[in-house]
């Protein structure tokens, strides 16, 4: 899913810092799963907001919402009619939601309440971890299914850099090595001779270095 | 709202606060707000109470190995915990909210955190 924080409330408050009546908008796909902009993360910063403002002697009304989505137009267009009740629309969905409204509601003051991190896994309660890149290029059939884009510091695509010492990382000894990770996942698999074989030299024009990607399906077309 | 807000489960007050008060025991300007369990307590209703005007806010729940309902102290220790982060990046004072915990009917514990926040709130 994707991985998002709150931004910190200084930069908050500072968004908001003309704003007299704001709509909160949370979002209950991934940010709600990492309790970033879900239900409870928007009662919360209404919260925070309004003890905020009411410390620097200022004066906010906060109405709060919760949809769906962001990232559907169904689910985000009804903000067209309320938005002019608002001054702004702070939402606490990912990058891709704050994009979405600004695109589809032209009459909205879209604020984004968060920082999009990562596509990541939930180790625990409380603990998220980067796995995907979203390359656009997948290669874990290669890999036993560890991304040496995503989990590799210089993704490196034919094995680990000079830097890996003990199955750990240089960036941070808490890092594994991820092509470490590899060898041994494919080693248990009889697989390791696989790794003898040189990946190509990667084509990023998948990951984004060819402008903002796009993906059609003939047969979803209306 | 009074300077001092406290929020306890059942279980760890079972005296009036008011009789509290009149014997001199518990600032006056204390509110308790007595729940089923702290466990329900969630993070805006800690902030609200700064934002209504108190000074200093305290839970106290059952000891966390004793809780009545298993968890719940806990739970609200970890918001307790969240607000004071929220406090800190207010710039407000994160010790003017905290986290007690009280053995079942024990008032002595909850009088003890009143007087420990009327210092804070006066601090």
């Amino acid at each position: 899913m994707i991985i998002a924080e709150r931004k910190p409330m200084k930069e908050l408050l500072e968004m908001v810092s003309d704003v007299k009546r704001l709509l909160i908008v949370g979002c209950r796909g991934c940010v709600a799963v990492c309790s970033a902009g879900g239900d409870k993360e928007v009662a919360i910063l209404s919260a925070a907001l309004k003890l905020g403002v009411k410390k620097a002697g200022g004066e906010i009304e906060i109405h709060q919402d919760t949809l769906v989505r962001q990232c559907d137009p169904e689910y985000i267009e009804p903000l067209n009619e309320r938005a002019s009740e608002y001054d702004a629309v702070l939402s606490m969905a990912c990058g891709v939601g704050v994009n979405f409204v600004a695109d589809r509601c032209p009459d909205v003051n879209v604020l984004p309440a968060l920082n999009t991190t990562f596509y990541g896994a939930n180790l625990s309660s409380g603990e998220w971890k980067e796995m995907c890149a979203g390359c656009g290029a997948c290669v874990l059939h290669l890999t036993g299914g560890l991304c040496p884009v995503a989990r590799c510091a210089k993704s490196l695509s034919n094995g680990p850099c000079g830097g890996s010492q003990g199955g750990k990382c240089e960036i941070n000894p808490d890092v594994a090595c991820i092509w470490q990770q590899i060898y041994d996942k494919l080693s248990s698999l009889n697989r390791k001779e696989e790794l003898r074989e040189i990946m190509p030299i990667r084509d990023w024009t998948t990951a984004g270095h060819g402008g903002p990607r796009r993906r059609i399906r003939e047969d979803l077309l209306p | 709202m009074s300077k001092i807000k406290g929020f306890c489960c059942n279980y760890t007050l079972s005296v009036d606060v008011e009789a509290l008060k009149r014997e001199g025991l518990v600032p006056e300007e204390l509110e308790i707000e007595r729940l089923p369990c702290t466990g329900r307590l969630e993070v805006p209703e800690l902030l609200d109470a700064f934002t209504e005007g108190a000074e200093a806010v305290f839970v106290v729940g059952c000891q966390v190995d004793k809780c009545h309902n298993l968890s719940g102290s806990y739970r609200a220790s970890k918001r307790v915990k969240y607000a004071k982060q929220i406090l800190a990046e207010l710039d407000m004072n994160p010790d003017c909210i905290e986290m007690f915990f009280a053995g079942r009917g024990e008032t002595e514990p909850v009088v003890e955190a009143a007087r420990i926040m009327a210092s804070k709130a006066e601090g």
